[in-house]
C-alpha cells in the first residue's frame, strides 16, 4: 500500500466519441440533414477505466495503436471532458503530448518560450526567471533570437522539451515524443526525466519503446481496446503485452473496435 | 459574467502575449514594421480627405472628419469580427493538445485590434490639426463610446466564434453581414438624410449609439444625451452577456468539432 498522496485518480472513466459519417460542417449540410438522417455510431475510446497514481510514481502506459493511451493522457491534461466517471488531478500538469504544439513559426525562440510558458499556465515572471535555463538546456545559443521556422527539427524539439520540463510541473505527461531525436538528445531527456523522478514528481509515460518503459517505470498500465486490462509491475505487464502481440492477428482484429 | 471577468483577469498575461503575437506576426517581415499601424489609417485618411475634400464636394462641411469619426470605430469592429470568427477554429490544433481556457483566443483577437485602433487615433488627431478643424474638448468623452464599442465587439465576437465552430459558413456570412450593416449604419451619411418615418428602423441598430458618441464628440464637439450614452453602454453589456453565455455553454463541445 502506498503512503504517498494520490496525484491522479480515474474512477470508472468513459470517453465516448460520436463518429458521424457526415457531420454537418456547413449549414447546407445541416439543412440536408432534415431530409436524410446522417449515420453515426458511438465509439468508446476509453471504457470504464479506474486507476490511481501516487506522488513520485513513474507509470508506463502501453497498448496497441488505438487502445486509448493518448486519450487518457488528454483527459488528464483537461483537453477532453470524460463522458462519465470521475477524474481527480492534484497538482500542476505539463503535457508533452506533442512537442511544440503552441509554437508560432514566425516568432523567435525567445518569444515562443514566453508564449508556451504562459500556455502551460506559468506566470510571466516565472517564465522569464527560467528563460536562461531553458535556453541552456535546449543548447540553442544565438539561435534563440531566430524565428523557429528556421530551426532544424532537433532544435525545435530540444526547445519544446526544455520548456515543458522547466515549468516544473507536479505531473508530467509524456506521449511517445522521445522516439524522435538523436541519441544525444534522448540521453539528455532521459536524464531530465530521471531527475524528475528523484524529485518525487509523478510521471505518466506512453511509449511503444518497451526497453525504456522497463528501464524507467516501476508500474505499467496495459490498455487494450479502451479497457485497462492489466495494472502491475513493469516486467509482468510487459510480458502480458508481448503475449498479446504474439496472439493471432485475426483474434486481435475481432477484439479491437 | 463574473466568470468572464475572472478568467480574463486570470489569463491576462497569456491574452496579452497572444495579442502581441498577432500584432508581431501581422507586421513581421515588412520594412516599416509596427509603423504600419499608424501609417495605414493615415494613408486611408489622406485618400478620403482628397476624394471628399476636393473631388466630390458634399454638403457636409469637413466631410473627411465627419466620415472618419465613425469609420475608424467601424473598421475596428469589422476587423475584430473578421479576425475573431476564426479564432477558435484557427487554434484548434493547439486546443487538442493542451488545456487552455478557450476564451483567451477571441479576447486576444480583440485586444490586438484595440491596440491598432487606439494607435489610429493619433493620425486622426494629426489630420484634424492639419485641416485646421477644431480639436474639440469633447474628445475627453471618447472613453465612454470606446468602452461600449469594445464590449459590444467582444460579445459579437464570442457569438460568431462559437457559431463558426459548428458551421464554417459563418465566417462567410459575417463578411456579408458586415457590409450590409455598414450601409445600415449612418457612417457615410447622416441620419438626418433619412425621412423621419423610417428613422425608427435605423434606431434599432445596436451599433448606432456607440458610433454616434464618436461622431458627436469628434465632429460636432457635443456630448450625446444621457439616454444615448446609456444605450451605447447598455447595448455593449447586453451583447457581451449574451455572447459570452452562448460561448460558455458550448465551449466544452468545441474540441469535438475542430
Amino acid at each position: 500500500m502506498k503512503e504517498a498522496a494520490v496525484r491522479l485518480r480515474f474512477d470508472n472513466v468513459v470517453q465516448r466519441f460520436r463518429i458521424i459519417q457526415e457531420r454537418p460542417d456547413t449549414l447546407r449540410e445541416a439543412f440536408a440533414k432534415f431530409r436524410r438522417r446522417t449515420s453515426f455510431h458511438d465509439f468508446e475510446a476509453v471504457k470504464h477505466v479506474s486507476f490511481q497514481v501516487a506522488e513520485g510514481e513513474m507509470v508506463g502506459v502501453i497498448g496497441r495503436n488505438g487502445s486509448g493511451k493518448s486519450t487518457i493522457l488528454k483527459i488528464i491534461a483537461g483537453v477532453y471532458i470524460p463522458t462519465s466517471g470521475e477524474v481527480t488531478v492534484n497538482g500542476s500538469i505539463a503535457p508533452l503530448i506533442e512537442l511544440g504544439a503552441g509554437f508560432h513559426h514566425e516568432l523567435t525562440g525567445r518569444e515562443n518560450i514566453l508564449l508556451n510558458g504562459l500556455l502551460l499556465g506559468l506566470p510571466k515572471r516565472e517564465v522569464l526567471r527560467r528563460e536562461a535555463q531553458i535556453i541552456e538546456f535546449a543548447e540553442l545559443g544565438d539561435f534563440i533570437d531566430v524565428p523557429v521556422k528556421q530551426y532544424s527539427s532537433g532544435m525545435y524539439m530540444r526547445l519544446a522539451f526544455a520548456i515543458a520540463t522547466e515549468v516544473n510541473p507536479d505531473i508530467l505527461l509524456i506521449d511517445e515524443i522521445l522516439a524522435v531525436g538523436d541519441g544525444e538528445f534522448r540521453r539528455k531527456c532521459f536524464e531530465r526525466i530521471e531527475q524528475f523522478r528523484t524529485l518525487g514528481k509523478t510521471i505518466l509515460f506512453v511509449s511503444h519503446d518497451l526497453g525504456s518503459i522497463r528501464q524507467f517505470c516501476d508500474r505499467v498500465l496495459l490498455l487494450h481496446g479502451g479497457e485497462l486490462i492489466e495494472d502491475g509491475p513493469a516486467d509482468f505487464v510487459i510480458s502480458r503485452y508481448e503475449a498479446l502481440l504474439a496472439q493471432h492477428v485475426d483474434s486481435l482484429r475481432t477484439q479491437a473496435w | 459574467m463574473t466568470e468572464f471577468v475572472r478568467d480574463t483577469y486570470r489569463y491576462r498575461e497569456l491574452i496579452w502575449a497572444l495579442a502581441l503575437k498577432e500584432l508581431r506576426v501581422r507586421y513581421k517581415r515588412s520594412l516599416l514594421g509596427f509603423f504600419w499601424a499608424l501609417l495605414n489609417p493615415a494613408l486611408l485618411m489622406i485618400v478620403l480627405t482628397l476624394v471628399f475634400g476636393t473631388i466630390m464636394r458634399f454638403s457636409i462641411d469637413h466631410y473627411a472628419v465627419f466620415l472618419l469619426s465613425m469609420l475608424l470605430p467601424w473598421t475596428f469592429f469589422s476587423q475584430c469580427l473578421a479576425y475573431s470568427v476564426d479564432s477558435v477554429v484557427g487554434n484548434g490544433e493547439l486546443m487538442k493538445k493542451v488545456h487552455v481556457a478557450k476564451l483567451v483566443f477571441p479576447v486576444a483577437a480583440i485586444v490586438s485590434n484595440i491596440v491598432n485602433f487606439l494607435l489610429s487615433l493619433i493620425p486622426l488627431a494629426l489630420l484634424i490639426a492639419l485641416l485646421r478643424f477644431p480639436l474639440h474638448w469633447t474628445w475627453v468623452y471618447l472613453p465612454v463610446p470606446m468602452l461600449g464599442l469594445f464590449l459590444f465587439t467582444l460579445g459579437t465576437a464570442f457569438f460568431f466564434a462559437t457559431a463558426n465552430v459548428f458551421y464554417r459558413d459563418v465566417s462567410h456570412i459575417v463578411q456579408i453581414l458586415l457590409s450590409a450593416w455598414f450601409y445600415f449604419s449612418p457612417i457615410i451619411y447622416s441620419l438626418d438624410f433619412i425621412p423621419e418615418k423610417y428613422r425608427w428602423l435605423f434606431r434599432m441598430n445596436p451599433m448606432l449609439y456607440v458610433l454616434n458618441g464618436f461622431r458627436l464628440s469628434i465632429y460636432y464637439g457635443k456630448l450625446p444625451s444621457l439616454s444615448s450614452s446609456a444605450l451605447s453602454l447598455g447595448c455593449g453589456i447586453a451583447a457581451l452577456v449574451i455572447g459570452f453565455s452562448i460561448f460558455r455553454h458550448y465551449q466544452n463541445r468545441f474540441i469535438y468539432y475542430i
